[in-house]
């Protein structure tokens, strides 16, 4: 059939459609093997043949009825788009970035919610303390009993020193996994992501946390055992409740966006805030490692009361100088 | 036809582009083939280290926590990290994850966006399946629950939840470009040469361009391969659609059994010439109506 034979619409989808499969090829070559495998030559043609096509769309809009050519148009611009415009980032680096500057600078940036995660911590604790004095009963509410394991105010004294230094059954890699997954894992992924549902969930899990550690410091402090407990906890304790803290900061933001959004949207107001908080929950995660590695390992070598203090809260004083430290702009 | 909720992006080309916004069937959909995938090979690398007896029960159950830790929130973030955007099951149902301001997404909200999956989707999950018909208090606020974040999907435009909110991200249908013959190209001749169907202005001024792609809709349709049955039907519906066009168009001369495929190719490339000429002429024509819709004007 001659040219001239052709309707315009035809006609102009003839002169172009070659420049269409071509785009078409190289779009499924960066999705599939990445932008950054493309030569300088295919690069620079998808980017020139997306303008052509973002025009050719423009066009057949305005002079086309053909169904077949304006779904394809749509569909194949839109896919170019993706692949010129959102591609595949670099994987490298991202770790090392997080670790010398973003996570840092969210540390410093969030530290009035972190201030808030500590005392809801700190004032469950205190109350927890009291709560045991006034009552050992109320001992048996809070503590949940599989993470007692047997220490209660019905047990011996010997019963419970010899919990603190005694073997545990269970060493190495297993006793590792079974810290990293045990209760405290579990209450800082929920203390996180609950946060958004208004704070509530996040303070009541964080106060019903520190009161736990109430009774069972009162327990203790009321056997004369309590610079021993004092010892037993802190050597992966101090990380590892900072870990719970630090992840309720970052679900309270999340809470405080929603419920003051200030002049945003509530969702724009939490987008802005999960900047901030998710590199907060990160740094909750890798804290709560740390702190596996020390109850697993640690916590069978060193037998020392003031070894295991010292070993506990050396590991505090360096996170506290990578927060307040990392990242900082060198003048 | 279904309504398709669409979202549109203009990208800086200036054009705007539609995307077709995932729902919450399709989407569910992916979430289960990866349950099942990750579930089914959690299990499976598990009996491998069982049978292959290389290391102690203790161990073993180390290995297995570790293992079913890392199908949860590591392996969503991370498989969206590395094919930008899509878990194993978002390829297979060939949706995918981007950014609502159409930008490159970002590391920090695809760890998001998947931190709050256990907050939506597994946390209320498990529930679901531990509930007890006999404790009201806590059945009640878990079903509350479960409603409350359920709700937020469908009550807002891209069906978004909630770690897509914080995000800022949204799921879409990935489009597939196919690229499909030009009707008014493939026409053939009708059979008896001395016949050749002409189309005057006055034939054409009766349909839009509605009517038009439904015409190309069935002309595409009727070069698949079908059976005798599926043949005959489609015959039916040809001699049909011919009668009522020449009826409405008022085409005078007759048309042979054996012509009539010819005359609705001929009558498509007219009619799509004379449709897309007025429309640059600024007389766009959406369906028959236009003309009544004129007179209103």
């Amino acid at each position: 059939m001659s040219d001239s034979d052709l309707i315009r619409s035809a006609r102009f989808r003839q002169e172009r459609e070659a420049d269409w499969i071509k785009l078409s090829t190289l779009v499924d070559k960066a999705e599939n093997q990445g932008m950054h495998r493309l030569s300088f030559q295919e690069a620079r043609d998808l980017a020139d043949l997306y303008r052509q096509a973002t025009t050719s769309l423009s066009i057949a809009r305005e002079i086309s009825l053909d169904r077949g050519l304006l779904d394809y148009l749509e569909a194949l611009t839109s896919r170019a788009y993706l692949s010129v415009y959102a591609p595949q980032q670099r994987l490298g680096g991202i770790i090392r970035r997080f670790l010398t500057s973003g996570g840092p600078r969210a540390m410093r940036a969030s530290w009035r919610v972190l201030l808030l995660g500590f005392l809801c911590m700190a004032a469950g604790a205190v109350a927890g303390y009291f709560f045991y004095f006034d009552n050992p009963e109320w001992f048996y509410v809070f503590m949940p009993s599989e993470l007692a394991g047997g220490r209660s105010p019905d047990a011996s004294t010997d019963y419970l020193h010899a919990q603190l230094y005694g073997e545990e059954d269970g060493s190495g890699l297993g006793a590792f996994a079974t810290y990293l997954f045990s209760h405290n894992t579990r209450i800082a992924i929920f203390v996180f992501g609950l946060g958004a549902f208004l704070c509530a969930p996040s303070i009541l899990l964080t106060f019903y946390n520190g009161l736990i550690l109430g009774v069972f410091f009162a327990l203790h402090v009321d056997r004369n055992l309590g610079w021993d407990l004092f010892g037993w906890l802190s050597i992966h304790g101090v990380t590892e409740l900072s870990a719970i803290c630090i992840a309720c900061a970052g679900g309270l933001k999340l809470g405080l966006a929603v419920l003051f959004p200030g002049n945003q949207t509530r969702a724009s107001a939490l987008r802005a805030a999960g900047h901030d908080a998710v590199k907060l929950a990160m740094i909750a995660a890798m804290m709560l490692v740390v702190a596996a590695l020390l109850e697993g390992f640690g916590r069978q070598l060193v037998q020392d009361q003031s070894t295991r203090i010292a070993i506990g809260w050396g590991v505090g004083a360096l996170w506290l100088l990578w927060f307040a430290l990392g990242g900082r702009e060198r003048s | 036809m279904t309504i398709r909720p669409m979202d549109q992006l203009l990208p800086p080309e200036g054009v705007p582009l539609n995307f077709r916004i995932a729902g919450i069937g399709v989407r569910t959909a992916a979430q289960i083939s990866d349950l099942l995938i990750t579930g089914v090979g959690a299990l499976a690398l598990f009996l491998l280290t069982l049978a292959l007896d290389i290391v102690t029960p203790g161990t073993a159950i180390a290995i297995a926590s570790m293992l079913f830790f890392f199908i949860r929130i590591p392996y969503y973030a991370m498989s969206e990290l590395i094919w930008n955007g899509q878990t194993i099951g978002k390829r297979l149902m060939k949706i995918k994850v981007v950014a609502s301001d159409g930008q490159a997404l970002t590391t920090q909200s695809l760890v998001v966006r998947n931190l709050m999956k256990e907050a939506e989707i597994f946390l209320p999950g498990t529930l679901l399946l531990t509930l007890d018909a006999n404790q009201m208090v806590p059945s009640i606020i878990s079903l509350l629950w479960i409603m409350a974040v359920l709700a937020v999907p469908l009550f807002n435009k891209r069906r978004r939840r909630l770690g897509d909110i914080i995000a800022g991200t949204y799921v879409i249908h990935l489009p597939k470009p196919v690229l499909l013959e030009d009707m008014s190209k493939a026409t053939r001749q009708p059979v008896a040469d001395e016949q050749k169907f002409r189309f005057l202005t006055h034939h054409l001024e009766h349909y839009g361009a509605f009517e038009l792609q439904t015409l190309e809709g069935f002309l595409r349709a009727s070069d698949r391969p079908k059976g005798p049955a599926a043949y005959k039907r489609h015959k039916e519906t040809l001699a049909a659609i011919v009668d009522q066009i020449r009826r409405k168009i008022e085409y005078a001369d007759p048309v042979r059994a054996q012509d009539q495929q010819a005359f609705l190719e001929a009558f498509y490339k007219a009619q799509r010439g004379y449709l897309e000429q007025r429309q640059l002429f600024g007389d766009k024509r959406a369906d028959k109506y236009h003309a009544a819709q004129d007179d209103q004007a």
